[in-house]
């Protein structure tokens, strides 16, 4: 079925339409520069009052005269003046007096002009007089004003002030009109464009707004961020790249890639391990299983690396009171992979167990009928079957590594990695430009990781081959492997609970690895201290939420359904987010909404749509599955019986990619309370998150009233995720966006 | 719901679908013009592909001319968006709204075109009435039946008394005895109404039973208009000839037209055809037509063309005899069968025309 278009381009209404904004154009200009003429006379008028009072400040006593005339430089920042004393004797000449030899200099170069002698004529007569002739004082643009200095009487000139007065290019008030005609001519020109090219003016203008989100905040900063690391004071230069691509920095990517080898490759195997038991054995207590092991991604930064701290950092309860290990650091390479390894083993685990569960078991089987040994069938197809599976989860986990900004941050140690030298670059040394090549450099590896898995990998699965898969379970392990697995899987879950209460434990603990008597004090000094943080961190998440929600949704229909040019290119931009580390994005933002026309930095408004345009791309991934399943006769009959697209959207749309909607919604509101790598760079002292502080409480060793946060952000996240859970019966919606 | 039925124009309509990633552009309507009038219920008929849905669509406004007008009771509708047609379409899959009930449904294009709560009641209980649906207002729409389905989007269709009915292939998802059942109401809900409609079928037995006309397309292109008897008796080609029934084709040569009828020669001997289609002319390339019931058998070398009887089939009313000829296997129907002798299978027998029924076609590709 054609896909509907919402847009009708003819000759007749191009023509029409650029008729229409020709004119309104030259109402604007109009407009605009009879306003700005009547703006800069006022300047004008403002500035010649200002000179002539300036003027009359100037002291009748001869000794105050240099300081006056130094004064200037501060009256008239940019410009200068010049004293001159008329000859009693002679009307025709006089003394120069200036404190700036630059004036002076001017001043010599067109004494003898006729301007400047109508100037000194205005002046004999008490008359003030403005030169229109252009000058230049040390390679400023300035105009020549010329004040007559008389008694109080205003009987005598004591001497004429020659003021140059730097020619104001920009007034601010100038640059707002002319943001503001550019501004009302855009809306003019979308809004005629959507009534005149749009069937549907809702499509139309969601369309625009799309576009306009995809633009400004999505390519712009990116640009922005790639243009400005080729900016060395102003100028264009290599020589942030050359330091970055420097022995030292490239020492970090190298430290990077090789966590993030590490890290996938263990977390690939103990998500295999998990995936395996669950859907391929009869193991019990599988839907725990399950449950626990999707725990770590929902869990807030910094909580699992805050917890190994506790058990085994410099004064952690088992190196060191256990057994007091004076030479174990866990900070470093090891550590991390641990860390990562526990954070990131559910992505392995949630990818491969959707492979493994449509496994048809009848290839098993058949196996198995001819012959084959247990081992040889897992060896022979179990195994080949998964492999596009297990190269997905191995991808998805090397990019996560790579982009994970919290560990490191806090257990790295003396291992570099790119993502925490680039905010390193950006808060230590404030090398904004520094901290964007970094991040860029980090891109490199990122994206290809993730192409290679989208174009290639993905498309390489078997699993869908069959129609109807046999989902029996056919036991391919040996009761003694299959006891060592479940062992396996079980040693993990008892660590990962065990770093939970971990945390919880050190909410109660007066001063971990020194003091270990119970108190509640942490809760109430975490609470009172974090207070502001929890409120801004809720409330930011709280607004991104549904708005995330309904563009994803909206953006969705209008991806699956709609068809215009520049789709693919708008699809394709509005899903970057999702490949570019989050530290990029962050530096990024600080650098194209420090500055007009988009000054946002220290808003919450940038936080919110930092959040937005990070998780968009999950949310519109999983609106658009959900919608791929719905007969498009449904909305057309909507359409046809008299709902207009918006109409269509909010009764029809919404309500059939409802699992969807509340999955991604969910997923917003969780990735925007346990996000970091991006927010770090953009919160301020009005809008705090609590990861930050969560950091800041452990960097300080307070790790009680770190764990005290930590675990508040666990239980909202899990009662969000529960929530959502009791809304949506069905959540494989959500599990797969988890696991991306 | 008495409101004035309105006529449909469709004015030189051409749709092209513009080449994605460099194949060619597809022509799915070409040139196409018809004037369904008032009240009046018009069939596009066609093999898939000939473009009588992407025609539909059109009016509906689902789908945009490339060229030409769509005018709707004298307004040109062409890129109005379909919210702002008054047509109301009953699709394929009937998109009934999953997610409300079957009163809900229904009542859906009254709530949106702002209708005080119990004229909706009222007219939403007619509505189900009338299709015989009283009883399932408060069903889901999953948990009816096939042909019960097909109701729900009748019913919500006809609810916002639309002044153009549009049914794309309704019953082609029910089976067949129900099939026949629904053309039947289809048929006398349109009339009792009398409102103008378009049905899109592939199905000749559909169209010619429903239709006050045919209209059969043919690879995006209009083949021929007219009432069913019209197409089935007097068709302008071979196409719609054997489209809308089974035929027989002789080439023949014409050797003179006087009026409508028709003398030709098949291999020597003349034949006096009944009428001839405005294509066929002296001297051009012709194909004779016959029906089956045109047929008659008769003793060999008696007739026009000599064959052996293959097989009979027995259908109560009429027996149908499959006679293998030089021209390839001819189905002749021998109607009223009792009492007749019938040609035992394997003897010889020839084959003779009704002329009067017979129809010469020129002889073109389609």
């Amino acid at each position: 079925m054609p896909l509907s278009e919402p847009f009708v381009f003819t000759k007749d209404k191009l023509l029409k339409f650029l008729l229409a904004i020709a004119v309104f154009a030259a109402v604007d200009l109009w407009v605009y520069s009879t306003v700005r003429s009547s703006l800069r006379a006022n300047a004008a008028e403002t500035r010649r009052n200002a000179l002539v009072l300036l003027a009359r400040s100037a002291p009748e006593d001869a000794g105050l005269r240099d300081d006056w005339l130094a004064s200037i430089a501060d009256s008239l920042p940019g410009g200068a003046a010049v004293y001159l004393i008329p000859d009693a004797e002679d009307p025709s000449a006089y003394e120069a007096i200036a404190v700036d030899e630059a004036a002076l200099e001017l001043w010599n170069g067109i004494a003898s002009t006729d301007d400047a002698a109508k100037g000194l004529e205005s002046a004999y007569y008490f008359e003030n007089y403005a030169s229109s002739v252009k000058a230049t004082l040390s390679d400023t643009p300035v105009r020549l004003f010329y004040a007559p200095v008389t008694d109080d009487a205003q009987s005598e000139l004591l001497g004429i002030a020659v003021f140059m007065a730097p020619e104001t290019a920009d007034s601010g008030l100038e640059r707002l009109l002319t943001l503001f005609a550019l501004g009302v001519f855009a809306l003019f020109a979308a809004m005629t464009g959507v009534s005149r090219f749009s069937r549907d003016s809702t499509i139309g203008y969601a369309v625009l707004v799309l576009s306009g989100l995809a633009v400004v905040f999505i390519v712009f900063p990116l640009v922005e961020a790639f243009r400005l690391s080729f900016l060395t004071d102003g100028e264009y230069s290599l020589a942030i790249w050359t330091d970055a691509l420097s022995g030292a920095h490239l020492q970090s990517l190298w430290g990077s890639i090789r966590l993030g080898i590490w890290t996938a490759t263990a977390s690939t195997l103990v998500g295999f391990l998990f995936a395996f038991v669950i859907y391929r054995t009869s193991a019990r207590g599988k839907k725990f299983l399950s449950a626990i092991a999707q725990m770590p991604v929902i869990s807030p930064p910094f909580s699992l690396t805050l917890s190994i701290l506790l058990l085994a950092g410099n004064n952690g309860l088992i190196t060191k009171q256990l057994l007091g290990l004076e030479s174990f650091s866990i900070y470093g390479l090891g550590g991390l992979v641990l860390v990562q390894t526990i954070g990131m083993f559910p992505i392995a685990y949630l990818t491969l167990a959707s492979v493994l569960q449509g496994l048809d078991a009848t290839l098993e089987e058949a196996a198995l009928d001819l012959n084959a040994s247990r081992w040889s069938v897992f060896r022979t197809v179990t195994l080949p079957l998964a492999v596009p599976g297990i190269l997905s989860a191995w991808l998805l986990v090397f990019t996560s590594s790579l982009a994970d900004f919290a560990n490191p941050l806090l257990l790295a140690g003396n291992y570099r990695v790119l993502s925490v030298e680039a905010y390193i670059q950006v808060t230590g040394r404030n090398d904004l430009g520094g901290g964007a090549a970094l991040s860029l450099l980090l891109l490199l590896p990122t994206l290809t990781a993730f192409f290679v898995q989208r174009n290639w990998v993905s498309k390489r699965s078997f699993v869908t081959v069959t129609g109807k898969p046999n989902l029996k379970l056919v036991e391919i392990a040996s009761p003694a492997v299959r006891i060592a697995m479940t062992a396996g899987v079980w040693l993990v879950i008892a660590f990962v609970l065990s770093l939970y209460g971990t945390i919880v434990a050190g909410c109660f603990v007066k001063n971990w690895g020194i003091d270990y008597s119970f108190t509640l004090s942490n809760i109430g000094e975490a609470l009172s201290r974090g207070k502001d943080a929890i409120r801004s961190t809720l409330s930011l998440a709280v607004m991104a939420t549904p708005i995330a929600g309904l563009i994803a949704m909206a953006s969705a229909m209008i991806f699956v359904r709609k068809t215009f040019a520049g789709k693919r290119v708008l699809e394709a931009v509005m899903m970057t987010p999702f490949a570019i580390p989050g530290t990029l994005l962050g530096i990024a933002y600080i650098l194209a909404f420090n500055k007009t026309p988009f000054l946002l930095v220290g808003t919450g408004a940038i936080i919110v749509i930092n959040y937005i345009v990070r998780e968009l791309p999950v949310g519109i991934e999983g609106g658009v599955a959900s919608l791929r399943q719905i007969d498009p006769s449904i909305e057309e009959a909507a359409r046809d019986l008299g709902a207009d697209e918006g109409m269509v959207f909010k009764s029809i749309v919404l309500p059939l990619v409802r699992p969807a909607f509340i999955s991604s919604m969910s997923y917003t509101f969780v990735r925007s309370m346990t996000a970091v790598s991006a927010v770090i760079f953009l919160i301020s002292a009005r809008w705090y998150h609590m990861t930050v502080l969560i950091y800041n409480f452990s960097e300080n060793l307070r790790f009680g009233l770190a764990s005290v946060l930590a675990t508040t952000l666990i239980i909202i996240v899990m009662g969000a995720f529960g929530l959502m859970r009791l809304l949506v019966r069905d959540t494989g919606a959500f599990d797969k966006t988890l696991s991306r | 719901m008495a409101k004035e039925p309105v006529a449909v124009t469709i004015d030189r309509v051409t749709r092209i679908y513009k080449n994605v990633k460099g194949r060619k552009d597809v022509v799915a309507v070409d040139d196409a013009s018809f004037v369904v009038d008032p009240g009046e219920l018009v069939t596009l008929l066609g093999p898939s592909g000939c473009g009588k849905t992407t025609t539909l669509r059109m009016i509906a406004g689902f789908d945009l001319p490339t060229k030409g007008a769509i005018r709707i009771g004298g307004e040109d509708v062409s890129s109005l968006p379909p919210n702002k047609r008054d047509t109301a379409t009953v699709f394929q899959s009937y998109g009934l709204f999953p997610h409300m009930n079957v009163a809900e449904n229904v009542a859906y294009g009254l709530r949106i075109r702002k209708v005080p709560k119990a004229e909706i009641d009222e007219r939403v209980k007619r509505a189900l009435a009338l299709t015989g649906l009283a009883d399932y207002a408060e069903r889901s729409p999953g948990r009816l039946s096939g042909g019960q389905q097909q109701r729900v989007a009748l019913s919500r269709s006809l609810v916002v008394e639309p002044g153009v009915l549009l049914l794309d292939e309704p019953l082609s998802n029910l089976d067949a005895l129900l099939r026949e059942q629904m053309r039947v109401e289809i048929r006398r809900i349109q009339k009792s109404l009398g409102i103008t409609a378009v049905y899109v079928t592939h199905d000749r037995v559909e169209a010619m039973s429903l239709s006050d006309r045919v209209i059969v397309m043919k690879d995006g292109r209009i083949r021929q208009i007219g009432a069913p008897s019209v197409i089935y008796e007097r068709p302008d080609s071979a196409f719609v000839a054997g489209f809308v029934g089974k035929v027989a084709l002789f080439p023949v040569e014409v050797r003179g037209v006087d009026g409508d009828a028709c003398a030709c020669t098949l291999r020597g001997k003349a034949i006096k055809a009944g009428s001839r289609a405005p294509g066929a002319a002296a001297g051009s390339p012709a194909v004779l037509m016959a029906r089956p019931e045109s047929l008659r058998l008769g003793p060999p070398d008696q007739g026009v063309v000599d064959g052996t009887v293959r097989q009979n089939v027995y259908l109560g009313s009429s027996v149908e005899s499959f006679v293998t000829t030089e021209y390839g296997e001819l189905l002749v129907q021998i109607d009223d069968p009792a009492g007749k002798r019938i040609a035992a299978e394997g003897e010889r027998v020839s084959v003779s025309f009704n002329e009067e029924r017979v129809r010469v076609l020129p002889a073109s590709a389609d």
